[in-house]
């Protein structure tokens, strides 16, 4: 890891760093919302993957701005990581609709107390 | 390093096992390779380094995690000898898992780098996602499978973002090096602090990030909630030592505070929240999020000792808690109920006169688990106590002592119902495997009770 | 392991087996498990003796860190030295014969296996007490004992009095330990250490009559009045015969109570520190020396008679300690231990031949049917009288010359205390082996000698208190006090700290004067009990008849009745006030009321875990941004301002 990304282009430059993690928090932020909000399992799923990509996007946007390989790499692993994570999610939500016929969160409250 | 090469490898050949006609040889072909991982873990003692590419550091601390994790797995892994009987059960596949997942925990308490903390957490994440929903049919572990997993999953997202924030800060992932409050990035810093040990303290189970723990506990197969509880607790709060010791000890003004709250938090809900459980797991579930308390009391206090306590409270722990989850996996299989597994409290009803044996372990572990002194328990709790006092935190640990005292009613429950009279159950048969896992841990816990020196003067 | 540990290993050994074993392990094996115990443990202290006198240097044996809390770190280790390891011997050699004698003894009890299980765990709690390192095994040993004597002498627990006999020891030791366990606190506070090494090292550098020494060994000596049964705490002796009788002679006479003798000369140079202390201890032991002898004049109980004689010559050891003699206290331990211990086993071989009958009154002429222990008991007798040449006499001479040089009125109360012993060991000898039968028809046909397991301890006992007092000559007869040279070591703190101390300022003549008017005294005591009870053969009289001063002593001053009411009824008093009105009204309120808050904040908890996973993560999301603003709240303001009038710009 020792060798260095090639100087930031310009046209990355143009933007400020701030500008990136706005956006990335704004996405993460979005994230949250929509698990907060949906009760679909496999709509908050996606919610949990896009706030997974904006971590993505701040990680590249600090990578660049760096000349730093490091993050770009953790990106790789990250993307790795879930994308195993969607298959054991989609496994549990598959399962659960074998049993209940219904992948709505708000049904599944038998434990409690 | 050599046992994540070890279980790696083993945890693929466990799966082709699985392939064989004959299923009995899965459990002790696993045991055995949970044994050459132990084995393998001390090729590195006394020759400390590191490996892949720095990311990892061995010495003789780590190793010792090593092998706490693995004979924890191995003392667990033992009950479920027999159980190709249920039906649910892919004995292979839990298996490799299994010894996945403890790859996971592996690189947890030997990190370096930021990124091999996230594979880890992640590993032993989607690890118990799977285990916890290892009852198909059963919709209460369905239910739990998937909080854990969309619960768990959100806390990935704030855990890599507050990486991402530090890495923006600093530059780096390694966590040799403190980092400081100061010039421009310190913005960055606080996020990436805050998210990242609020990442941490859910995997846990600390209060306010505790919610999963009752549920999740109580709807996952018994034999994987007593590994949640132990494995992925101790890999947890050594991970957590290891951030805030090296790269976060400069920022200790910052996040001291943030934890003494939530130390009070976890011991409050968890011993208050566990007095009118009728449940046992969901009574284990509260108390283990009690514990996390009185382990965070352990980050508070000077950080040569914080290692040393935290690893002897694991160990008194994790023995407690295996009794304690292997006595319900004993007794509660005598019991079925709508077709489940019988598991509140009054299961225990009468078993000093059935078993004593079984009531005895129970006994001790409850003990144990409140802090009674002669058991492991009480030094646990007294030299997290003793690190909290050297911080001066009185008024934290007052709070302690308090829910101590409050805890002493929710474990003698149990205590009581197996002292009663009327007994609900008939023999029980204990295979002598289970056996001979009971004596060990409850020995354990009564000879760390006596000589807590011999393993709290290891470091 | 090394040889020193084994020593309390045996013990402990032989008390796991007969203990665990308890009802499983045939009779047979009981006693030789036992006293095998004993006797290995005897050997191994000869082995470590000669280990210890090829260099004579002090031995410390740790074997393991025991408890490290802050600075302070205490390790279980054992100490060999002078001190020890003659202690060592009087209770491994005693011992073992006492156990011997058990064998015999107990034969005929149910709880043949229960009491060689007791007596060996009592050895190994009494070894740690003498053997450990630092002050805190010394208590745990302290402890251990206590535990041993309650099981003992509550060891026919059927009778409901002998129970409270236990109790009663148990409670008045209790008392005695917490003065101890104050001056093991004070020690810490101290000196930062309980090793005797370091604590005694350290205690050289201080100042005579230093006040915090004063304390530490006052609350020390507060727990040797409760072992050694001193005033106010000795009652719990007498009452202890309800044991079996080895016991008495092991616990209450050879080796337990003389434990706050043990204790106070290995501290000598903490008590050489605190003169004020032991002129309390000096007095304390003479008035316990004077009160117990009156005491026994007009006792008819054998064995009630040699406990007051055991806490009167306790008492004397204590006015050795007070007067800065720890050799002559320390000699009077030793001699005490042999001729006790005969004199108690001697009273077990009467009660054995009488068929458990206890009372001189119903004995009498016993000397023809019970040869061998009759003449041990007349030496034993003899021996505590105070009659040379044999061991009694050197000890208690010894004491009495340096009381002499200390005070002379002390030495006088000694002296009547002395004339008193002598008086009431005859009258008890004479009625018991003297003049016609008292007892009933059944008994006569009965009376027998006992056992050789009893007999032969007796007779080796006998060897022992006729030889014992040749350890000490005292320095008139140009002999040497081989007991104070083998001990001298142990008062390099003393001297160092009190340089007059060990100076003998008596003249050859005066010395010589004291000797023989104590021999003169006890000669005089022997005539006159040979004359009331031999030549007038006055009976003892029935209690309940004796009038005035003579029904004062026989009623043991009233002491009892008196604590009974200074103490004992105070506390039922108060405990029923504070079980009725503290604890029911105001304590229970206060336990309930936490009860009911505990439930309150339960539910209110629990609702929380409403079971709904997207409220979870609501709870979730509101304390991660409840941590954010809490923490840091202006600096995200501050941050997103920036950014903003940064875009606007």
């Amino acid at each position: 890891m020792e060798n260095q990304l090639p100087a930031m282009p310009d046209v990355i430059a143009q933007v400020p760093l701030n500008n990136y993690v706005l956006l990335a928090s704004i996405l993460f932020i979005i994230g949250i919302a929509g698990v907060l909000i949906r009760r679909n399992a496999i709509i908050m799923l996606m919610s949990i993957e896009l706030m997974l990509n904006a971590v993505n996007l701040l990680l590249v946007a600090f990578s660049s701005y760096r000349s730093d390989p490091n993050g770009q790499i953790f990106v790789f692993f990250i993307m790795a990581v879930a994308a195993a994570e969607v298959a054991v999610g989609l496994a549990i939500i598959v399962m659960i609709y074998r049993n209940i016929r219904s992948i709505d969160i708000s049904l599944l409250d038998k434990l409690r107390g | 390093m050599y046992p994540i090469i070890s279980l790696s490898v083993t945890g693929l050949l466990t799966l082709f096992l699985g392939f064989s006609e004959n299923k009995k040889i899965v459990f002790p072909a696993s045991i055995a390779f949970l044994l050459i991982a132990l084995a393998t873990a001390f090729i590195d003692w006394n020759a400390p380094g590191f490996y892949f590419n720095d990311m990892l550091q061995v010495n003789n601390t780590s190793i010792v995690f090593w092998a706490i994790l693995i004979i924890s797995a191995i003392l667990i892994m033992g009950f479920s000898e027999g159980f190709e009987r249920f039906e649910f059960a892919q004995p292979a596949e839990y298996f490799a898992i299994v010894q996945f997942s403890l790859v996971g925990a592996i690189m947890m308490v030997s990190f370096k780098n930021l990124i091999m903390l996230f594979l880890g957490i992640e590993i032993l994440s989607v690890a118990m996602y799977v285990l916890t929903g290892a009852d198909k049919r059963n919709i209460r572990g369905n239910e739990a499978a998937l909080k854990y997993f969309l619960m768990g999953a959100f806390a990935t997202g704030i855990l890599l973002f507050g990486m991402a924030m530090f890495y923006g800060a600093t530059g780096t992932f390694n966590i040799g090096s403190g980092v400081f409050i100061g010039g421009d990035n310190s913005f960055f810093l606080w996020i990436g602090c805050t998210f990242m040990l609020i990442g941490m303290l859910f995997k846990v189970a600390a209060a306010p990030f505790h919610l999963w723990t009752p549920d999740v506990y109580e709807g996952a197969p018994t034999i994987f909630t007593a590994y949640m509880s132990t494995i992925v607790k101790t890999a947890g709060f050594v991970a957590l030592f290891k951030v805030l010791s090296t790269t976060f000890s400069g920022l200790q003004d910052f996040w001291w505070i943030m934890i003494a709250v939530l130390v009070t938090l976890s011991l409050m809900i968890g011993n208050i929240g566990a007095v009118s459980q009728n449940s046992f797991k969901r009574l284990m579930a509260y108390s283990s999020i009690s514990h996390a308390g009185f382990m965070l009391l352990a980050l508070l206090g000077d950080h040569e000792n914080a290692l040393g306590s935290i690893m002897f409270y694991s160990v008194v722990y994790t023995l407690a808690t295996i009794s304690a989850f292997g006595v319900l996996m004993v007794v509660s299989k005598e019991r079925i109920e709508k077709g489940r597994v019988y598991e509140q409290n009054d299961l225990f009803k009468g078993l000093a006169q059935n078993n004593g044996f079984l009531a005895t372990v129970l006994i001790i572990a409850m003990l144990s688990l409140a802090g009674i002194p002669l058991t492991g328990g009480f030094w646990g709790k007294f030299f997290v106590f003793r690190d909290a006092a050297s911080s001066g935190l009185f008024w934290v640990i007052i709070m302690a002592v308090l829910m101590s005292a409050i805890a002493i009613y929710y474990y003698f429950k149990p205590v009581l119902l197996s002292m009663s009279k009327k007994t609900s159950l008939e023999s029980i048969t204990i295979n002598p495997l289970a056996k001979f896992i009971f004596a060990i841990t409850t020995f354990g816990t009564i000879v760390l009770g006596i000589f807590p020196w011999i393993l709290r003067s290891l470091f | 392991m090394s040889l020193i540990a084994l020593i309390p290993l045996f013990p402990l050994i032989g008390f796991l087996i007969n203990g665990l074993g308890y009802k499983k392990i045939p009779k047979a094996i009981v006693a030789p498990v036992g006293i095998g115990a004993a006797l290995l443990s005897f050997i191994t202290t000869v082995l470590v003796y000669f280990q210890f006198k090829a260099d004579g240097q002090t031995i410390i044996q740790p074997l393991f860190d025991w408890i490290t809390v802050g600075g302070l770190n205490i390790s279980f280790a054992f100490q060999i030295d002078q001190l020890s390891i003659i202690m060592l011997f009087i209770i491994t050699g005693v011992g073992t014969l006492i156990h011997l004698y058990s064998k015999g003894y107990m034969s005929h009890d149910e709880g043949y296996g229960k009491f060689f299980a007791y007596l060996n765990l009592f050895l190994f709690s009494m070894l740690l007490l003498v053997m450990g390192a630092n002050y805190l095994i010394m208590f745990i040993g302290w402890e251990g004992v206590g535990l041993c004597s309650y099981l003992l002498i509550g060891f026919w627990n059927k009778r409901s009095d002998f129970g409270d006999a236990a109790r009663k020891a148990f409670i008045m030791n209790r008392v005695g330990d917490l003065g101890f366990l104050i001056g093991i606190f004070l020690i810490i506070r101290q000196f930062g250490t309980l090793e005797y090494l370091s604590v005694f090292e350290q205690a050289q550098g201080l100042e005579m009559g230093n006040i915090s020494i004063m304390f530490i060994t006052f609350c020390l000596f507060i727990g040797a009045m409760g072992k050694s049964a001193q005033i106010p705490l000795f009652t719990w002796l007498p009452d202890a015969m309800a044991g079996p009788t080895p016991v008495s002679a092991l616990i209450h006479a050879a080796t337990m109570v003389t434990s706050g003798i043990y204790m106070v000369v290995r501290s000598n140079v903490l008590y050489t520190l605190s003169p004020d202390t032991l002129e309390f201890i000096a007095w304390i032991g003479t008035l316990t020396a004077l009160l117990a002898a009156s005491i026994a004049l007009f006792q008819n109980d054998i064995k009630k008679v040699l406990a007051y004689s055991t806490v009167s010559q306790l008492g004397y050891m204590f006015i050795g300690l007070g007067v800065m003699a720890y050799t002559s206290g320390f000699f009077h331990v030793i001699t005490h231990a042999f001729f006790k211990a005969l004199l108690f086993l001697g009273a077990g071989s009467v009660i054995h031949a009488m068929s458990d009958e206890q009372d001189i009154s119903k004995m009498g002429g016993l000397w023809s049917k019970i040869k061998i222990t009759a003449a041990t008991f007349l030496i034993g007798t003899i021996a505590i009288s105070g009659l040379p040449p044999f061991a009694g006499f050197f000890s208690k001479d010894e004491i009495l010359a340096h009381v002499f040089e200390h005070n002379k009125a002390m030495w006088a109360l000694a002296m009547v205390g002395s004339f008193m012993t002598a008086f009431y060991m005859f009258r008890l000898f004479f009625l018991t082996f003297t003049g016609k039968f008292r007892g009933t028809k059944e008994q006569e046909d009965h009376l027998h000698e006992s056992p050789s397991s009893m007999t032969i301890p007796l007779i080796v006992l006998a060897g022992l208190s006729i030889v014992g007092g040749f350890i000490g000559f005292p320095e008139i007869f140009h002999l040497p006090h081989a007991l104070a040279d083998f001990l001298s070591p142990l008062y390099d703190g003393s001297r160092a700290v009190n340089p007059e101390f060990g100076l003998v300022h008596l003249s050859h003549s005066t010395e010589w004067m004291l000797m023989g008017f104590s021999v003169l005294l006890a000669a005089v005591a022997l005539g006159v009990a040979w004359f009331i009870y031999v030549k007038k053969e006055t009976q003892p009289a029935d209690p309940s008849q004796l009038g005035g001063i003579k029904k004062v002593l026989a009623d043991k001053y009233y002491l009892d009745e008196a604590y009974q009411i200074a103490f004992v009824k105070p506390v039922e008093k108060a405990s029923q006030f504070f079980y009725s009105t503290i604890d029911k009204k105001a304590i229970d309120r206060v336990v309930e009321g936490t009860g009911d808050l505990t439930s309150l904040l339960n539910r209110l908890s629990t609702k929380l875990q409403t079971g709904s996973t997207g409220f979870y993560i609501l709870v979730m999301s509101i304390a991660v941004a409840a941590i954010l603003i809490l923490n840091m709240g202006t600096e995200i303001a501050d941050q997103f301002f920036s950014i903003f009038n940064a875009q606007t710009k």
